[in-house]
């Protein structure tokens, strides 16, 4: 279908931004890669007044190392990412993460700070977020603030953005020399939004793994770290020896929402089959 | 409200100046505006592929995007990329390997195998099916696709040996 | 799709029943409504403003009551309309028990979906009807736990239902307290109808 017709404007400063926001409210809605806000315009489920443009605030680009940080600008989008010699030093995760995003049309147009301000509870980038312990950092005209990944994905397409608020980048630890990552998901085909996904970061230690942070996406509204089973290993590192354990904490602690095709248990199992491959490939390499 | 904006815009090749609507998709404005009717409408949410065109070198929904966005910036269509050549291989084999029948996928296709064997020309059979599954074809069955593609991989490849030999 | 549940309201049972009836209570307290307008003494229209993710939609629909037990329940049948994307319709029902010094609220919903709607996959439907009642609910308990401002009239004899003119209650304006059967149908449109629908426009919105 057609989108419904708007007014279009592109700002080219933060505060013109915010200014266009205060004056338009709900009836405003923010252009980033558009992915999703121009597919949800062609399917008229949403009818906005006007589309702000940001794509021209140089302050949302940009890959950067500042002091122990990967800080990653809004406007990146997942093709940037993919590129990026400095993700892949300091944070491989993301790059192991980036080829199940969509397709590489999508990727070329889609943004890192669209994926974590929308937080589809199946989106690769929420959910990697969350393992690695990121930060978001929020702007608007009263200022930035910053929010732990863990208080900022808060319910279903819930996050802690306030009105007039948006993201700006996203600040993540730089990955230390002995760690170790994985991610894949489960999906019907690929592109397919997943029935469930995990991201799994730890520290390779004499014995195991150690550090160990299981983060997963598609099991309920945002992304769900697995902490009590992780609490097992606060003190010895996680090795084979400790996967029945490590297996009965999960499938204990994880309680999934069921969707119109996979129930709860189905969901519950095919977290097991991850987690159990990942561990197997961390351990193994 | 919707009040139609200027745009600056290279297309195939050639700089051009328009009005557009803000609402209109920049695949919509190529195929009505420009008559550039290569690029085709399947789904106009993202999912199959047909839209696809190149933005500044990149592989793009032209569904996704609004001809506004593309304001100072270079498209190219399969329109374009005929006519420089840039996929004669590409298009050959899709001939000779009968990948499309009705042909409303293969714009999309091409512009999709295109981007591959830019970026990945190492790709294995497993990473083209994979690469090329934001494509849908409802003809073929996609294997002459992936043959087609995979037979450029493999000339290119020889073709880059016997340069440097 | 079906969607089930019960909440402990920190309030005795016949003013639980009572807040259900009160229009202005319903309107603030399901998410995105915008407008109740009774028809007829049997049915109401509702519109109801859907906010979730990228999605903005007007959904508009209707609601028809049955075997009104006051102060213990009723059944309620509705259907909704979004417009291009599709339909929906479905039942509810609720009934409260008393619980202590409080009530038991149990409520149940199924609906099924058709047209655009019905065509996508449900991948967060019951996510999505799960978000709506726990907001629902919030702000309906947020209400009645509010001290009470003046003594809440005796519920309308069954004569005044079909003598009841016509109300509309929308925002900002407060509008009279309804006859029993509005309130009750306008909480379960909004419960099990909205929640099902916009579960599904949303869900086909990102879906790629």
């Amino acid at each position: 279908m057609k989108a419904p017709a708007f007014d279009y404007v592109k700002p080219r400063t933060l505060s013109a931004v915010f200014e266009l926001l205060a004056s338009h409210g709900d009836e405003a809605r923010l252009l980033a890669g558009g992915q999703t806000l121009l597919a949800t315009l062609n399917m008229r489920l949403s009818e906005p007044a006007l589309l702000i443009d940001i794509n021209a605030i140089e302050a949302l680009k940009g890959i950067s190392v500042h002091g122990l940080v990967l800080r990653i600008g809004a406007l990146t989008t997942h093709s940037e990412i993919e590129a990026s010699a400095l993700v892949a030093e300091h944070a491989p995760l993301l790059a192991l993460a980036v080829p199940h995003i969509a397709h590489r049309a999508i990727r070329n147009l889609g943004t890192w700070g669209g994926s974590i301000a929308y937080a589809d509870p199946a989106a690769e980038w929420p959910c990697c977020l969350a393992a690695l312990d990121g930060v978001v950092l929020l702007r608007s005209a009263s200022g930035e603030r910053r929010v732990a990944a863990r208080d900022f994905f808060l319910d279903l397409y819930t996050t802690a953005l306030a009105e007039g608020e948006l993201v700006v980048a996203c600040e993540l630890p730089l990955a230390p020399p002995d760690s170790v990552f994985r991610f894949d998901e489960l999906a019907r085909r690929h592109g397919d939004y997943a029935i469930v996904g995990l991201a799994l970061a730890a520290r390779r230690v004499p014995g195991g793994l150690a550090d160990l942070r299981l983060s997963f996406l598609g099991l309920g509204t945002t992304p769900i770290r697995a902490r009590r089973t992780e609490a097992l290993f606060e003190h010895a590192p996680f090795s084979a020896l400790r996967l029945g354990a490590l297996m009965d904490a999960l499938l204990d602690e994880l309680q999934p929402l069921a969707d119109l095709t996979n129930t709860a248990a189905t969901k519950r199992h095919l977290a097991g089959v991850l987690t159990r491959r990942l561990l197997a490939s961390a351990l193994a390499a | 409200m919707d009040d139609k904006k200027t745009i600056q815009i290279t297309v195939n090749g050639q700089s051009r100046r328009c009005e557009v609507a803000p609402r209109q998709h920049l695949v919509d404005f190529l195929r009505e505006d420009l008559s550039l009717t290569g690029a085709h409408l399947g789904c106009e949410h993202g999912v199959c592929g047909a839209c696809s065109v190149r933005l500044d070198g990149q592989v793009v929904r032209g569904c996704l995007m609004l001809a506004v966005q593309a304001d100072g910036r270079t498209v190219e269509t399969i329109e374009g990329l005929t006519e420089r050549g840039n996929v004669r291989d590409l298009q050959q084999a899709f001939v000779a390997r009968n990948a499309l029948q009705c042909g409303y996928c293969t714009s999309g296709m091409l512009m999709a195998a295109a981007e591959l064997l830019d970026s990945r020309p190492h790709a294995s059979r497993e990473e083209v099916r994979v690469w090329i599954s934001g494509n849908y074809c409802r003809c073929t069955g996609y294997q002459a696709i992936v043959d087609a593609i995979c037979d450029v991989l493999a000339e290119r490849k020889l073709a880059r040996q016997g340069a440097s030999a | 799709m079906e969607l089930n549940g019960d909440i402990l309201i920190g309030a005795a049972r016949e003013r639980v029943w009572l807040a259900l009836n009160d229009a202005q209570v319903l309107l603030a307290s399901i998410p995105g409504c915008e407008e109740v307008k009774q028809l007829s003494p049997t049915e109401t229209h509702v519109r109801v403003l859907i906010k979730l993710g990228p999605v903005r939609a007007r959904f508009v629909g209707k609601i028809l009551m049955s075997e009104v037990r006051a102060n213990e329940g009723c059944v309620l049948n509705f259907e909704g309309s979004g417009g291009a994307a599709g339909f929906a319709k479905g039942r509810s029902t609720v009934s409260l028990s008393s619980e202590g010094e409080g009530t038991r609220l149990r409520y149940t919903a199924e609906a099924a979906v058709g047209g655009k709607l019905g065509q996508i996959g449900g991948r967060m439907i019951d996510a999505s009807a799960k978000q709506t009642a726990d907001q629902f609910f919030q702000a309906f308990s947020a209400q009645l736990e509010a001290p009470v401002p003046a003594p809440m009239p005796e519920p309308a004899p069954a004569a005044a239902l079909t003598a009841a003119p016509a109300t509309v209650a929308s925002r900002p304006v407060a509008p009279q307290p309804a006859p029993v059967a509005e309130s009750v149908r306008v909480l379960w449109f909004g419960l099990g109808c909205a929640a099902t629908a916009f579960g599904f426009w949303l869900a086909h919105a990102l879906g790629h």
